[in-house]
């Protein structure tokens, strides 16, 4: 497929009666793109006008349901319900949390994966295959009972608790805390890290590191000179997943973590659900959105870079 | 295709829908379903789908329920819209009967279809004012939030609020209710003490219509919850997310008393997950909110007055009633004790089901949902 669309593509630009084959790459690719803004885009267009009080049209009912909703004043609509959201005692608590356990979680994520696989790369051996495949298995386990069971894992009556007061020792409770959500969250995002780190890591030539090694280069600075920059892209799209994945996560914070601040994944649930305030959660949705619009741009960076070191444009 | 082949084509799809249609009819003509939307927790699923349905369809022969569940009714605000917008349009939003907390929402915006004893006839046994507060549904079964206490630790329990918060304040980390927008156990704690300080007229204020310039009342109760932070379960004011959490640390001794749902403690108590030195009591001054819960048959509903009356009346049936007493659920019955089975109404003795207190107004509810949240945890 993507050999056709680059050979149409090519042809297209080096003959002038070719805009005929490049107009059926572009038609090719239209479906994908149709349905994307039919079902994300408009939907999110919509979203974006009633957060700034849009109340008419296809916003007409919730407008209805919903409690503190702001009409627009202007033309271009109020920012009455921004100001609400950023007026809110608990909003800057909550954007805080959100992301410092990003961050957190995600350098903890990347760090563990890159441990695992480079230790299967450089040592190899049964434990580093065990140790592989066991990190995987966190993949087939719904979140929702991982977290129920980090629950009870770390609870008051928890087995890190009960152990530790066998030997006389008083472990903290963790759940209801910003720890336990970053706990769950390494929990829950390392197998993708891991699968998608390991094999960058894996695709690393042997030829690289003997040679780098047979110049005297110690291991670390195998790993930080050979390795680890030609695992890059894995290693920065594995990063943006995990982080984008974490920064909208709703069950681990709402299972594990305090009841305030809570995550923004917890809050948006709350204020639209609890507290009935639609267009106060689609501020804070388009906030979230933003922000994880940054880590995509990161993503896609990265993915335009590996794309032009590989020729492809 | 050719013009031919077409019109061959259209005229066969034509042909085979036509005959699809009138088979579904004579379908249709033989058994009736009755399309049942719950949203709730699962002690309500499995009531409707493991009870009430069997036996409905057992006693009623011609007619089949299919149940949608929505846990927790995290969909109501959606499901609201999806009945407005049919309402608006005139059609059949393809729900026949609604088991929910937004049936009186719907019921006070007028798209209920209005029961009265000529349509479903059983609720000549249903208490008038009971059934005029749901606007418009059907009252079937009650429930209330008790107090529940570890025996062992605890015999003799608090008889009021001011004993109880005395109690909780003399016992720290023993006493834990769970956030209000996670379940309504912890949400009737919360209402209860911000009551305390409400005169009655405010109170029903509250609970009858939106009265957003009575929410500053609520301060003082607020700061009353705020204060039991360092004297609840939990470090720094963290409270159980949802009413199965507070069962949990009850059932499994981390706590010594906890506001639980009437129902849930007793179906716990059944399934042999809640030890039996944990009993429940009500307290008074004022007694923690309770009420009944309502089905709704959508005014649009194209079997408002068929199959969803049926359903609707038999639920109300001694029958049914005592089912939903002594059935999984341990439901509060909504017709008089004296017709039902008196071994299964036992277990209400020292409850008053017949007078429980009204929680607020939706609209005021999901106000002090938010305003407990933004005062009270952590602070």
């Amino acid at each position: 497929m993507r050999s056709l669309l680059r050979r149409t593509g090519k042809e297209g630009s080096l003959a002038n009666n070719g805009s005929g084959s490049s107009l059926f790459g572009f038609a090719l690719s239209l479906p994908p793109l149709l349905l994307v803004l039919g079902f994300v885009g408009i939907p999110i267009l919509i979203g974006f006008t009633f957060s700034l009080g849009f109340t008419k049209g296809p916003n007409r009912v919730i407008a209805i349901i919903g409690q503190q909703i702001h009409p627009k004043t202007h033309w271009w609509g109020t920012f009455a319900a921004y100001s609400d959201v950023f007026h809110d005692s608990r909003f800057v608590g909550d954007l805080v949390l959100t992301l410092a356990v990003t961050a957190i979680s995600t350098v903890l994520v990347i760090v563990i994966a890159l441990a695992i696989a480079l230790h299967q790369r450089l040592v190899g051996g049964r434990t580093a295959s065990v140790l592989a495949t066991l990190s995987i298995v966190p993949l087939f386990v719904p979140v929702v009972i991982s977290a129920w069971a980090i629950h009870t894992f770390y609870g008051g009556d928890g087995f890190m608790r009960s152990f530790f007061a066998n030997i006389g020792i008083n472990f903290p409770t963790l759940t209801s805390t910003s720890t336990a959500i970053v706990i769950g969250s390494v929990w829950t995002s390392l197998p993708f890290s891991i699968l998608m780190i390991s094999s960058g890591v894996q695709a690393v030539p042997d030829a690289l590191i003997e040679s780098a090694k047979d110049c005297g280069a110690s291991t670390l600075k195998v790993i930080s000179t050979v390795v680890v920059p030609l695992a890059q892209t894995p290693i920065i799209i594995a990063g943006s997943f995990t982080a984008i994945g974490i920064m909208g996560s709703f069950t681990i914070p709402l299972f594990l973590g305090p009841n305030q601040p809570t995550m923004l994944g917890v809050e948006i649930s709350n204020f639209f659900g609890s507290y009935n305030r639609p267009q106060q959660s689609l501020v804070m949705a388009f906030i979230v959105f933003l922000a994880a619009s940054g880590i995509a741009v990161l993503y896609i960076w990265s993915n335009v870079k590996s794309a032009k070191e590989n020729g492809r444009i | 295709m050719t013009t031919k082949k077409a019109v061959a084509v259209s005229a066969a799809i034509a042909l085979a829908l036509g005959v699809s249609t009138s088979a579904s009819h004579a379908a249709m003509a033989k058994v009736q379903t009755v399309q049942v939307y719950i949203s709730a927790d699962t002690n309500i699923q499995d009531l409707w789908v493991k009870t009430l349905v069997p036996a409905f369809k057992a006693a009623n022969p011609g007619y089949d329920v299919n149940v949608t569940f929505d846990l927790h009714g995290d969909h109501d605000a959606q499901e609201t819209a999806k009945l407005t917008a049919a309402a608006t349009l005139g059609k059949d939003a393809g729900v026949d009967l609604i088991d929910g907390g937004f049936v009186t929402t719907l019921g006070a915006a007028g798209l209920l279809f209005k029961p009265t004893v000529g349509i479903v006839p059983n609720l000549i046994d249903v208490n008038k004012t009971v059934l005029k507060a749901g606007k418009g549904g059907i009252p079937y079964r009650g429930s209330s939030v008790l107090l529940a206490y570890n025996t062992k630790n605890v015999p003799t329990p608090p008889k009021t609020l001011d004993e109880l918060l005395t109690w909780i304040k003399k016992n720290p980390g023993k006493f834990t209710y769970n956030a209000p927008s996670g379940g309504g156990s912890g949400y009737a704690f919360v209402q209860t003490v911000v009551d305390k300080y409400l005169s009655d007229a405010d109170r029903k204020t509250l609970v009858s219509s939106a009265a957003p310039e009575l929410e500053t009342k609520w301060a003082t109760g607020l700061e009353t919850l705020r204060q039991l932070n360092k004297y609840t379960y939990g470090q720094n004011g963290t409270y159980p997310a949802n009413n199965a959490e507070t069962l949990k640390d009850l059932a499994t001794g981390l706590v010594d008393m906890g506001t639980v749902w009437s129902d849930q403690f007793a179906s716990a108590v059944k399934a042999g997950t809640m030890p039996s030195n944990i009993k429940v009591a009500q307290i008074l001054n004022p007694t923690l909110t309770g009420g009944a819960s309502y089905l709704g048959i959508p005014a649009t509903s194209a079997n408002r007055n068929k199959g969803a009356r049926v359903l609707a009346n038999w639920v109300l049936s001694p029958a049914a009633q005592n089912l939903i007493v002594s059935g999984t659920l341990n439901g509060f019955p909504v017709i008089p004790l004296a017709k039902l089975d008196p071994t299964a109404t036992a277990a209400f003795t020292g409850v008053d089901i017949q007078n429980l207190r009204a929680g607020y107004l939706s609209a005021n509810a999901n106000d002090l949902k938010s305003k407990w949240a933004s005062t009270v945890p952590g602070k």
